[in-house]
């Protein structure tokens, strides 16, 4: 089972909510895919093992290349490029989809691996926690969140905690997910986030719940578009102070008891929809 | 000597495009036959690269002297290994900002 929490924008709570719920969620996982700015291992003490992650790029035998330049043309992403006659690639555009070895007529190019972060896996008491970080400089972390996502267990709840947005990397971090949670924050900036990201979930054409969090007196601002949208709300977390310092200090708020009957309602609506 | 230079429209009385990867068209002139062209930026919608494709561009194009009001960092590490000098165009059109250049009175980025 893989539980998605994403948002459109950063700052909406979704990591708040990701780490709260593997907090009270018996044996569960959580999957820390923000590999830009992991943040959730902050809230877990542990020792963590890393692993290196590389992708492949091409590297060109120059001695075999006859400038043909097949594989400049053929590369979309602009990554090689007929620099003064030789074929020179920009490895921070590459994609390492491998086009450009099989378009060569010469077998002028073969893969070498490249670095382009770790992985690291922990444990929080009866949760595994696992996350990873892209290298500075590089652009594209897909195949470190690939890496993680592979590494949920179908036999327990895995909570991945996505990045924000609605681009690559959130594709690939949703596209196992059994049920995505949507956060938002009744903001019309927090709206129009939250319509681009509802655009992706109904786009995959996964099932959902919303949570409004730093709920106060303009929930209807999402409430609204919850209903026009046929989008149940699965639960508030409050505008409050004391749970902003809380979670500020790395404390989960779910072990307060002021704060976490808010994530005991959140994962009975859960349960309502897939089987925890 | 090749000034190349990113323009809004075509023709050397064209202003000077705010970026240089995803500018519309590129007025080449060369200072010895005293001719310029326009060329018309076949990357300028690419989700990637389009810096990277108009420093291919531009070297195809034995191009000696680039005027851009900027660069992006891609192109920049391309160029940087050429002979390609860069200056700083300021907000004339194509035509001034090469007499600028040829007077002297550009500012030298790269």
């Amino acid at each position: 089972m893989q539980i998605a929490i994403l948002s459109g924008k950063g700052g909406a709570g979704k990591t708040l909510v990701a780490v709260n719920l593997v907090n009270l969620i018996n044996l569960s996982t959580y999957i820390d895919c923000d590999v830009e700015e992991p943040n959730g291992k902050l809230y877990f003490s542990s020792e963590y093992n890393k692993k290196d992650i590389n992708v492949l790029v091409p590297k060109i035998n120059y001695k075999k290349c006859t400038h043909c330049n097949k594989c400049v043309d053929f590369c979309r992403y602009n990554a090689l490029i007929d620099f003064l006659g030789k074929v020179k690639l920009l490895p921070s555009l590459c994609h390492s989809c491998g086009g450009c070895k099989l378009v060569c007529e010469f077998d002028a190019i073969t893969e070498v691996k490249e670095p382009i972060g770790y992985i690291y896996q922990g444990d929080y008491k009866y949760h595994q926690i696992y996350g990873g970080e892209l290298k500075i400089g590089k652009e594209s972390g897909i195949e470190i969140i690939s890496q993680l996502i592979s590494k949920a267990d179908k036999e327990k709840i895995n909570i991945i905690d996505c990045p924000p947005g609605n681009g690559c990397s959130v594709m690939e971090s949703i596209e196992q997910a059994d049920y995505c949670i949507l956060v938002s924050e009744p903001t019309i900036f927090g709206l129009e986030n939250l319509k681009l990201v509802h655009e992706l979930t109904t786009l995959y054409n996964k099932n959902i719940g919303l949570i409004i969090n730093k709920a106060n007196d303009y929930n209807n601002i999402i409430e609204d578009f919850a209903k026009t949208k046929d989008i149940s709300i699965i639960g508030y977390i409050p505008f409050d102070k004391e749970l902003a310092k809380l979670n500020s200090n790395q404390q989960l708020v779910s072990d307060n008891n002021k704060f976490k009957p808010y994530f005991i309602k959140i994962i009975e609506q859960i349960k309502q929809e897939v089987d925890l | 000597m090749i000034i190349a230079l990113p323009t809004k429209e075509s023709g050397e009385k064209a202003f000077v495009s705010e970026n240089l990867g995803r500018a519309n068209y590129f007025y080449l002139y060369d200072t010895k036959t005293k001719e310029g062209k326009s060329f018309k930026n076949n990357f300028l919608n690419e989700l990637h690269g389009a810096g990277v494709k108009t420093a291919e561009f531009l070297l195809k194009y034995s191009t000696d002297i680039l005027i851009t009001p900027r660069i992006g960092e891609k192109a920049l590490e391309i160029l940087l290994e050429t002979d390609i000098n860069i200056y700083k165009s300021t907000e004339k059109i194509a035509r001034e900002n090469i007499n600028d250049f040829l007077n002297d009175n550009l500012e030298k980025l790269y």
